[in-house]
């Protein structure tokens, strides 16, 4: 019984970390049909900044965040407007595998030339800390890491909702010829979504620093999850991409009691197959996933 | 439109999975030398890039270390060594192009085996068809010895079962009533490092010790917490983890944080690295590892070797690069012993012959080695105290005295 309270508070945890890391895909799909495989290379990306900046100046990795969010968002507006922008539109989607996936490359690259390959790890004295919740453990860096996905996930949300930017973005996605008539420049929208989508990957990459080893080729470890995240949430939908994160955190967590680590892992993969079988638009994909 | 789209765009996102499973591609660089009677050319694949790039990486500082020694001291059998190395990219099929290449294109004079079981195999399969001598620094799975292979020599002290020997014998000359009565494994999908648990669990299960968790994970897992859950579960009074680097740090950390306190605690690997107390912290105490090698050991060559290297290259060597010198060191007793070093099939059997029968005394000691080319020794077992890593066991080499009782991490 206690395992099962363990793991199913595991389970929840991981599906926070999963849905943050995912969010940025989801959304550069959902603005401009961009296939992003060097999402989890920028992850990785920051998981070294943060260890760099605690390396460097002693302090929490937390504190990097003010220095890498705004930066990956410029980064993500540079990467659209300069690279992404000029595909053409027939083969945007096919095209930027091919452009992400270089991309990718190059960031793995350069990591390991700058940091070599060995694996890295921040050292925090509250990596080991945890408390007791109803008989169940809770780490509280995996603690922490769930509230920045909470927190930004939430930020994401209210932003998309309840601004100005966020309903010129949302237009842009339903309908870029109609939201051009209207007068929103869908040009600047899209860059800025995309920053959006990488200022994600800043948070995430910094929570999955957190706790655990990272190495430049980590990414190619974590790709393959994040995709098979958001195709079963529904390309484009955040809270599909969240729900669907969610599930199969806990999914995993739960299914290694009686099944073991490689089953649970390719627990993944069979959801992966079942949503393209049963439902290829994901579950909260299609016209939802276009309206959010 | 609307409708179609999501289809194409997913079934683009599968194509991408696909592709990134496929895994990339990096450049290769190759050359060769002539053939004549000047130097003694060995070639050599290694894994420079890809999945085993930094152990390939400390196999060729090792290799190049002893070529540079022996040049210094006059050479093997009066001539230069010169050693030709190819980037296998850590991939399997392409081990086995290099080594056809290296023997019938560049006409080398000796092989020395790459690094990594999967990358043993095929390598010495390709050196058994043309009837070349195999030394090889890094294939202590089991399967390795089971292919047949008559030709091969791994150059470490211990196949991968056999590393925690001195452990269970230390746990086996315990009293009955202080022996630990339960323990959890937790092992990499690998024939290495399952190896080293499976071996320490057979040995504990005959002395009544009960599994209470058996757990195999993919190399690539990211998540340790589940794994985590269970042993901690278990309350086992041993956890014993097969493990490479990434898994063991992660792994030790998720059980920490689950406030699981085993009595005793031993991982492969890891522990012996230099960066592990750096991600750890200061709970490492207690922590046991089994290890192939330390600069410290008094064998003759080791002082040489550990000052050569060092100078070298600023760092005193690591297991890797012990390896990689113990290969050089072995091939050429035989090479020495025998008095030729060339392709001839007649050449490389009388050196495979010599090693058959030979001792050789190297930096992780003397060697000798059974009809499947299994090392005959044990290896050392080291452990965390006073938050340094100190070898315990055997009782002849030891440098502290074995914690017992694992203090709480």
């Amino acid at each position: 019984m206690s395992l099962f309270v363990q793991s199913l508070v595991l389970g929840i945890l991981l599906g926070g970390l999963y849905a943050l890391l995912a969010a940025g895909l989801t959304l550069y799909f959902g603005v401009m049909r961009v296939v992003m495989i060097a999402h989890s290379a920028f992850l990785i990306l920051a998981a070294y900044l943060a260890w760099w900046f605690t390396d460097q100046t002693g302090l929490d990795p937390l504190l990097s965040l003010l220095v890498t969010v705004p930066l990956f968002f410029g980064m993500g507006v540079f990467m659209q407007r300069a690279l992404i922008s000029r595909l053409r539109p027939a083969t945007l989607t096919m095209m930027s595998v091919l452009l992400t996936f270089s991309i990718a490359l190059v960031i793995e690259g350069t990591l390991g030339f700058v940091f070599s390959g060995t694996q890295r790890r921040i050292r925090l004295d509250y990596g080991g800390a945890n408390f007791e919740i109803a008989g169940a453990n809770v780490a509280v860096v995996k603690l922490i890491a769930f509230g920045l996905a909470v927190v930004s996930l939430a930020a994401l949300f209210l932003l998309m909702k309840k601004t100005q930017f966020g309903q010129a973005l949302r237009a842009t996605i339903q309908h870029p010829e109609a939201a051009r008539l209207i007068g929103i420049n869908t040009e600047r929208v899209a860059g800025y979504g995309f920053g959006l989508g990488l200022a994600t990957a800043a948070i995430g990459g910094t929570a999955l620093a957190l706790d655990s080893t990272f190495y430049p080729s980590l990414h190619w470890h974590w790709i393959g999850p994040l995709m098979a995240i958001i195709v079963v949430g529904g390309l484009g939908s955040i809270p599909g991409a969240a729900i669907a994160a969610m599930v199969l955190g806990m999914g995993q967590a739960l299914l290694q009691i009686p099944l073991g680590t490689t089953w649970a892992q390719t627990f993944f993969y069979i959801a992966l197959f079942a949503t393209l079988m049963v439902r290829p638009q994901g579950f909260f994909g299609g016209r939802l996933a276009q309206r959010f | 439109m609307k409708v179609k789209t999501p289809y194409r765009t997913a079934g683009l996102a599968i194509a991408s999975c696909l592709a990134l499973t496929a895994c990339m591609s990096s450049g290769a660089d190759s050359d060769s030398g002539e053939d004549g009677t000047g130097p003694i050319k060995i070639g050599i694949s290694l894994p420079l890039t890809g999945d085993f790039s930094e152990p390939g990486k400390g196999v060729q500082r090792g290799y190049e270390a002893w070529a540079d020694y022996v040049n210094e001291n006059g050479g093997l059998l009066g001539r230069d060594v010169e050693l030709t190395i190819l980037d296998d990219q850590s991939n399997a099929d392409r081990v086995a192009a290099d080594y056809e290449k290296l023997i019938n294109s560049d006409g080398v004079d000796l092989v020395f085996g790459p690094f990594s079981t999967r990358l043993v195999v095929p390598a010495a399969q390709v050196a058994q068809d043309y009837g070349f001598l195999f030394v090889e620094p890094a294939g202590a799975a089991e399967e390795v010895f089971t292919q047949g292979f008559d030709n091969l020599f791994y150059a470490a002290p211990a196949i991968a079962d056999d590393h925690y020997n001195y452990l269970a014998d230390a746990i086996e000359a315990m009293p009955e009533d202080q022996r630990p009565k339960t323990a959890a494994y937790a092992a990499m999908d690998d024939p290495f490092a399952m190896g080293t648990a499976y071996g320490l669990k057979t040995r504990l299960e005959e002395m009544g010790v009960e599994t209470v968790v058996d757990e195999v994970y993919p190399p690539n897992t990211t998540d340790f917490g589940s794994i985590a859950a269970k042993i901690a579960d278990s309350d086992a009074d041993v956890v014993v983890g097969g493990t490479q680097y990434q898994d063991a740090v992660n792994m030790i950390v998720a059980l920490q944080q689950l406030g699981y306190q085993p009595t005793m605690a031993a991982f492969s690997t890891a522990p012996t690295n230099p960066e592990f107390p750096e991600a750890i912290g200061e709970e490492t105490e207690g922590i046991l590892s089994p290890t192939g090698y330390t600069p410290e050991a008094d064998f003759p060559t080791n002082k040489e070797f550990v000052d050569f290297y060092t100078e070298q290259n600023g760092t005193p060597p690591a297991e890797d690069e012990a390896n990689a010198w113990t290969t050089g060191q072995v091939v050429a007793a035989a090479v020495e012993a025998v008095g030729c070093a060339d392709p001839d099939p007649e050449c490389q059997a009388q050196l495979i012959d010599w090693l058959r029968e030979n001792e050789v005394d190297t930096v992780v000691g003397p060697l000798t080695w059974d009809a499947e080319g299994r090392p005959q020794g044990a290896h050392l077992i080291q452990q965390y105290v006073d938050g340094e890593i100190r070898i315990v066991l055997p009782e002849e080499a030891k440098e502290a005295d074995l914690i017992v009782e694992k203090p709480e991490w």
